[in-house]
């Protein structure tokens, strides 16, 4: 089992690397094509979580319960998650059939 | 059991009746009354995760997404009252709830975007100039045991799903039809200035730069993303580290070899 | 003689300083949204408020805002997380916690309220009620201590709004927080959306009951909009959802409590649905205008 690099790391070829590393940075656009297209920030909802309001009265779903080791979850996906390509499914869509707890 | 004991069982668990020991000023029943804090506690705590979760949200979509997030609420209340990091163990929820089995990448979606917000709320730190790190070019042969510190808002994610795509997808970057969730990505995630970063690396640049988080030197870093691929040029993830403001710390080593 | 109120047409807050008291003036919860809006254009305003435990963070982007808001403004911190009602004693990593914000951006107020939050290691995201009797007020006042005791200041205690009562109380919530007050030296944050909200649920009247509290300890008020709903009798049952625009029946309290007691920090509080900034401005701009008209009278009653 030989799982060490063939190219050994050199103290010459990392700074080789760092040489270029720098240049790169000082020239901001970033060669690196997987890189430079999904890096677009959308900055994360900037929103407290704590805060002394209630919410939601007397009717909301407090009180039901979807139990999914029983058989009462029904609930499917209904997403984006549909727009999806699902190469292991017939559907195209992904298995999202109901589910349902197996019988032992 | 005292009243708040009670008070608290009954708040999380809607098998358990209304607490004992309750009035209300028109002698009816205070059931529905105690209700309210009932509904408060599981939809604040469900909304909560929705911030944190947006993307896993819409994937699924609302219905699914909150009666799945109210399973893992009453299983999981928070243990601290600091909101922002409640949901570190959702994604792991996710990817053990059957129902959400047929959605192979949903779990690792939901990972990236709780770094997300760890990345939001990370400690400030500021980077190092291009002239020290030029400095440290001066002494080719220390650089195999630099180590560098990087960012601690800093983190990556190997996926063996496409979890960038489909989160950017939803970003308005590319197209959700366009996306193979099966293709594996490697995310790097980290705020450089007030804004957080998801950026696509290869798989290779993520285990480098993983290595470098956990405090490698560079020589083992690079060593570790060329036992991935041996064509591993360290000059990409470099130059991203610093265009980055990543870099906050070089650290020399301490003489060995 | 409506002078009494200054700064009002000066840019920016009525004072940086980072001691003393919260200014008599109208101040507003500091919502992330309204980051950027606010340091542009700094409009005049008593007090920002900002919740805790939201700042417990280690930096990023909240920290950067809040100390360039904090830099112009005078701050309240409003507690949401330290459960002073609890069975147990507050947590000693969350006083710490807390310590080490009032240490960094040293606010002119720090309140809590007088409810229960965590259990058993569980921290239920809401404000929960405890029953009044000696026992619950010993330990209470206890935890007051506590807090008062590791922060090194005076806290402000917010009279809650609830849904329901325990038959075990023996006590009036006006007795029970007015002992908590004699006892501790703690101050009173008066809520005065949740004396409306609690009384209409509990079948009282507002301006009998808040003559229970001890109002001369009070040392911030707090007006929000509330949700109606009803009860399984149909009686109506309001829920202080902070979602609405301050209500008319709480402005008519607002105003009783002016004249007796004069301007006073006054916060309007809006955590859902949050408007436009400027909605907001206007409500804490009337609050503003009630003291100014009324509150000389209270100087001289």
């Amino acid at each position: 089992m030989n799982t060490l690099p063939r190219k050994s790391i050199t103290a010459a070829s990392l700074a080789l690397a760092l040489g270029a590393a720098l240049s790169t940075a000082a020239v901001t656009a970033h060669a690196d094509d997987k890189m430079a297209d999904k890096e677009k920030c959308y900055g994360v909802a900037m929103k407290g979580k704590n805060d002394c309001k209630a919410g939601a009265g007397t009717t909301c779903a407090g009180t039901s319960k979807i139990d999914y080791q029983g058989n009462a979850w029904n609930l499917v996906p209904k997403g984006t998650c549909e727009k999806t390509a699902s190469p292991t499914s017939p559907t195209g869509h992904g298995q999202l059939a109901a589910f349902k707890e197996k019988k032992a | 059991m005292n009243t708040q004991a009670k008070f608290a069982a009954a708040l999380l668990d809607p098998a358990c009746p209304c607490p004992s020991g309750l009035k209300t000023w028109t002698g009816g029943d205070p059931a529905r009354r105690f209700q309210v804090y009932r509904n408060n506690v599981v939809a604040s705590l469900i909304d909560a995760l929705a911030d944190t979760f947006p993307v896993t949200l819409e994937l699924v979509g609302d219905a699914f997404f909150r009666a799945m997030a109210g399973v893992f609420v009453r299983g999981c209340p928070p243990r601290s009252p600091i909101l922002a990091f409640y949901g570190d163990d959702f994604p792991d929820f996710i990817g053990s709830f059957p129902p959400a089995a047929g959605l192979a990448y949903l779990a690792d979606v939901a990972r990236l975007e709780y770094l997300r917000v760890r990345a939001f709320h990370a400690a400030d730190s500021m980077p190092i100039g291009a002239a020290e790190l030029a400095g440290v070019l001066a002494d080719e042969s220390a650089l195999p045991g630099l180590r560098l510190r990087v960012h601690p808002s800093l983190s990556v994610l190997h996926s063996r799903s496409a979890v960038v795509s489909l989160w950017a997808a939803h970003q308005g970057i590319g197209s959700l039809a366009q996306v193979v969730p099966s293709e594996p990505e490697t995310a790097l995630v980290l705020r450089h200035g007030l804004e957080v970063d998801v950026i696509e690396v290869s798989p290779a640049a993520g285990e480098c730069i993983a290595a470098i988080v956990e405090g490698l030197p560079l020589g083992a870093a690079v060593a570790r993303a060329s036992s991935i691929d041996e064509a591993f040029d360290p000059a990409g993830v470099l130059g991203l580290l610093l265009q980055k403001s990543a870099i906050t710390a070089l650290i020399p080593s301490r003489r060995e070899s | 003689m409506t002078k009494d109120i200054p700064c009002m047409q000066r840019s920016g807050g009525a004072s940086v300083s980072r001691v003393g008291a919260l200014p008599a003036r109208g101040g507003l919860g500091l919502k992330p949204e309204h980051f950027q809006t606010i340091l542009e254009h700094l409009p005049a305003l008593g007090f920002f408020e900002i919740h805790a435990e939201n700042y417990m963070v280690a930096g990023g982007p909240f920290h950067h805002y809040l100390t360039r808001i904090r830099s112009h403004y005078p701050l309240s911190i409003h507690g949401v997380g330290l459960s002073i009602g609890g069975a147990a004693p507050p947590d000693e990593a969350h006083l710490d916690r807390l310590a080490a914000l009032l240490e960094r951006y040293a606010p002119q107020s720090f309140s809590e309220h007088l409810a229960w939050s965590s259990h058993g290691g569980a921290f239920f995201n809401d404000l929960l009620p405890a029953p009044y009797h000696a026992g619950t007020l010993n330990r209470v006042c206890e935890h007051i201590d506590r807090v008062q005791e590791r922060l090194g200041r005076r806290m402000l205690i917010e009279n809650p709004a609830t849904y329901v009562e325990f038959v075990e109380s023996t006590l009036g919530e006006g007795e029970f927080i007015t002992e908590l007050v004699r006892r501790t030296g703690c101050g009173l944050l008066l809520d005065i959306n949740n004396v409306h909200v609690s009384c209409v649920n509990h079948g009282r009247d507002p301006h009998a009951f808040i003559q229970t509290l001890p109002l001369a300890a009070t040392g911030q008020i707090h007006l929000a909009g509330f949700a109606e709903d009803l009860d399984a009798d149909g009686h109506p049952l309001l829920i202080d959802s902070h979602g609405a625009p301050v209500a008319e029946a709480v402005w008519e309290l607002f105003r009783t409590v002016v004249q007796q007691l004069g301007p006073l920090p006054t916060l309007i509080e809006r955590d859902n649905d949050i408007p436009a900034f400027p909605v907001l401005l206007a409500e804490a701009r009337r609050a503003e205008a009630v003291m100014a008209a009324l509150g000389d009278m209270a100087v001289t009653a």
